[in-house]
């Protein structure tokens, strides 16, 4: 009774998509003569009707994303842009996933640059003509090698990298001072070691008189997972999920970060119980000395008037590396591509890509190195501090199933949030984790 | 006893009338049918469109490696559910929501049984217990997860800091593997147990009151009418809430969806969310199907059982 909205027994589930789907296809068969028509005729300008742009900016994001917006759309080369704004998370890939299936996708979209082996495989993204966009002024130069490559796929390129998103921490310069944690600049030195990272975490505590390392994890999806996955590259190694084949993890090393992260967060230098939204809380209210979060949480990080630092993920094993993904632009593939607003698309990434500055207010460090590059980026406190994190970022393991928002990232979390709460082991978590790994690993590729 | 069949009850009429109309006269038979038809068929249409048909669909689905991007389709026979078989992750998210119906469906009905009995004794303000009983089933679940999002909250939930003044250590509500599911039960029989009192309650407003003054005349005490006239004579309404309450049990999604997303650990993972995960966020339709169907099939086997424990009509 009580679940009457939440849909039908399972049978129906998977038939009324089915029948979406045919639905779907009859109405294209009726629009099908009329698309003709359109195309047929010749004076249809580029600018005859709007580029069709999906993002999932919403909050913070989604108003700086506007003001971007408002400066390409406004002056002499402007575009007409009809922006839809989608939730984030797992079913804005499943609704690109099916707009580009369709053939009908938008000229442009967002898309995690983790997720791209899910899309460009399959044949749901077309690539970017690099010569178009060099006409427009931007070229592989122009970006960090470590979010390039990541953009290719067979000698194409299939994403345009808006900006670089990592995890990193944001602290309270005056507590950190006291713990005597910030080098000569007033940035936060070198840590080095899990010894010497636990001991600031006490350092920390003691300086702010409660909790020192701040990190919310309970009930989230992804939390654990960006903090694993810096840490493991940092140990030197990867976690490889070839196609077909078996994961190939170092399991010691596995094992070692997440006994790090279980000492780190062992409920005495700082609650280990907290969510995302109550370890953002407890920052914000001045309850921690430092918190691990994605840079993203910038602006509700400089509401709360506390002394503000942020670093890229510091190095705590053998060689630096911090998780981060990138927001970048894709071409959903399109049934029939109208050249000329292909070409409008290449011209609107390359515009929004110098408009970019903006869009560091925010907190991500732009793509576009030349935004950088500039001065007036130097003066961005504290986004100047972490911006070096792009060189050194690491993303996801590539394969379709993986990527921001996916389910394997979710049962990658799982397992670690349980061990920090305490209620496994951090062998047995890796355990999980590596067969998780593996059961997604059999499963026969969808967009193959 | 042979005071059920001529019984006005309402859940009686349905049966009656129908017996009712076999007997009429056949030469009003063909016209009856004709009109009849007329007034099925636009529901009939609908339903073969939005049901029959998806239905089939998904059917055939199963049998393919259907996906929900590009790439070709082609015929697998029962691969898929081979598949699903040998998944132990189907399995352990029906385990989840087997667990979540054994521990719904017994408080659900006996809580409303409980609170429709204190109702119908007669306390003051009836309608003050009726509407409070009964209002948190309008809620729509976005409302009811958001308020037990707090309460359970860690640190600054009702629940934690009522167990603080009691002196006692907080609870993971939604965090901890052996709770997490208990907190969601909980949240739902406060959400829903208020439809089956409803049908409790009203079940007893129409028992005949003959039946009591009876039983008062024989000398019988409240707890002996209690026991030997109200639980038996409410045997078919227990038999209805029973299987509607099993059946939307094993339905469970959206409010561990939105609360846990069936974490922590997948301990609250229910099926029909492995599904989804496979179907929309694995964009494998064929296997989602499949492991649809073989749910589907679980709940028949489950109702007819059902069917047969609380037969329709009492011997």
């Amino acid at each position: 009774m009580s679940f009457d909205h939440s849909g039908h027994g399972g049978g129906f589930r998977m038939g009324r998509r089915g029948l979406l789907r045919w639905g779907l296809a009859g109405a294209g068969a009726v629009a099908a003569p009329s698309l003709l028509a359109g195309c047929a005729s010749p004076a249809s300008p580029s600018g005859s009707s709007s580029l069709r742009v999906w993002d999932l900016f919403s909050g913070g994001d989604g108003v700086l994303m506007d003001e971007m917006l408002e400066t390409v759309t406004s002056g002499p080369d402007s575009f007409s842009i009809d922006r839809t704004i989608l939730e984030w998370g797992p079913s804005y890939y499943t609704k690109l996933a099916m707009a580009a299936a369709g053939g009908r996708a938008p000229e442009v979209a967002v898309l995690h640059l983790s997720r791209l082996a899910g899309y460009a495989p399959g044949g749901l993204l077309d690539p970017f003509d690099l010569d178009v966009l060099a006409e427009f002024g931007v070229g592989e130069e122009h970006f960090a090698p470590a979010i390039w490559e990541r953009a290719k796929w067979e000698g194409g390129v299939y994403a345009i990298p808006l900006d670089t998103h990592p995890f990193i921490v944001f602290y309270d310069k005056e507590l950190a001072d006291q713990a005597g944690l910030l080098d000569s600049d007033g940035e936060l030195a070198p840590i080095g070691s899990p010894d010497r990272m636990l001991a600031a975490s006490d350092a920390l505590a003691s300086a702010q008189g409660a909790a020192g390392v701040l990190f919310g994890h309970v009930g989230d999806q992804s939390q654990c997972w960006r903090l694993f996955n810096g840490l493991y590259a940092q140990t030197g190694s990867e976690w490889v999920l070839p196609e077909g084949g078996e994961p190939q993890v170092d399991r010691d090393a596995a094992v070692r970060v997440i006994t790090f992260m279980t000492e780190l967060f062992d409920g005495d230098r700082n609650p280990n119980h907290l969510d995302y939204n109550g370890a953002m809380a407890a920052f914000q209210g001045s309850r921690g000395a430092m918190i691990f979060s994605g840079e993203w949480e910038l602006p509700n990080m400089t509401v709360t008037g506390r002394p503000l630092g942020a670093a890229p993920f510091p190095t705590i094993f053998d060689q630096p590396a911090v998780h981060a993904d990138s927001h970048s632009y894709v071409l959903p593939r399109q049934e029939r591509v109208d050249e000329a607003r292909r070409r409008e698309a290449h011209r609107f990434v390359a515009t929004m890509l110098k408009a970019s500055y903006t869009w560091a207010s925010a907190g991500h460090i732009p793509a576009y190195q030349p935004v950088i590059a500039d001065e007036r980026y130097a003066d961005l406190d504290p986004q100047a501090s972490y911006a070096g994190a792009s060189e050194i970022a690491v993303l996801d393991p590539a394969n379709w199933f993986t990527g921001s928002g996916s389910n394997f990232q979710n049962q990658m979390t799982q397992p670690m949030t349980s061990a920090l709460l305490g209620n496994t082991s951090p062998e047995r978590a890796v355990e999980q984790m590596v067969s998780a790994s593996a059961s997604m690993l059999d499963q026969p590729n969808p967009v193959a | 006893m042979s005071t059920t069949s001529s019984r006005p009850d309402a859940t009686d009429s349905p049966v009656e009338s129908k017996a009712g109309q076999h007997p009429a006269p056949p030469t009003a038979r063909p016209r009856t049918k004709q009109t009849g038809w007329l007034f099925v068929v636009p529901f009939a249409v609908a339903f073969a469109l939005f049901m029959i048909w998806p239905i089939v669909q998904g059917l055939w689905m199963s049998f393919t490696d259907e996906s929900l991007t590009l790439s070709s389709t082609e015929f697998v026979g029962f691969d898929n559910f081979a598949e699903a078989f040998g998944d132990p992750d189907v399995w352990s998210s029906l385990g989840n929501t087997l667990f979540f119906t054994v521990i719904t469906v017994v408080p659900l009905v006996l809580v409303a049984l409980g609170m429709a009995l204190l109702v119908h004794t007669g306390l003051a303000g009836q309608w003050v217990w009726r509407l409070s009983f009964f209002a948190p089933f309008l809620l729509p679940v976005s409302v009811v997860t958001i308020i037990w999002q707090w309460l359970y909250q860690p640190d600054l939930g009702m629940a934690n800091q009522a167990l603080e003044k009691l002196g006692l250590e907080p609870v993971g509500w939604l965090s901890d593997e052996q709770v997490a599911m208990w907190s969601i039960a909980a949240l739902t029989v406060w959400w829903t147990v208020g439809f089956n009192f409803l049908l409790y309650l009203a079940a007893l407003q129409s028992l005949p009151d003959q039946l009591y003054e009876a039983a008062a005349l024989d000398g019988a005490g409240a707890w002996r009418r209690l026991f030997s006239i109200t639980l038996p004579q409410l045997k078919r309404t227990t038999g209805l809430v029973a299987m509607l309450q099993i059946l939307a049990s094993l339905k469970v999604f959206d409010q561990i969806y939105i609360l846990t997303k069936g974490g922590p650990n997948n301990s609250t993972r229910p099926i029909l969310e492995y599904i989804y995960d496979v179907g929309f966020t694995g964009y494998r339709l064929g296997y989602a199907s499949a492991i649809s169907y073989l749910f589907f099939a679980l709940i028949i086997v489950i109702s007819i059982a059902q069917l047969r424990i609380f037969p329709r009509q009492e011997g």
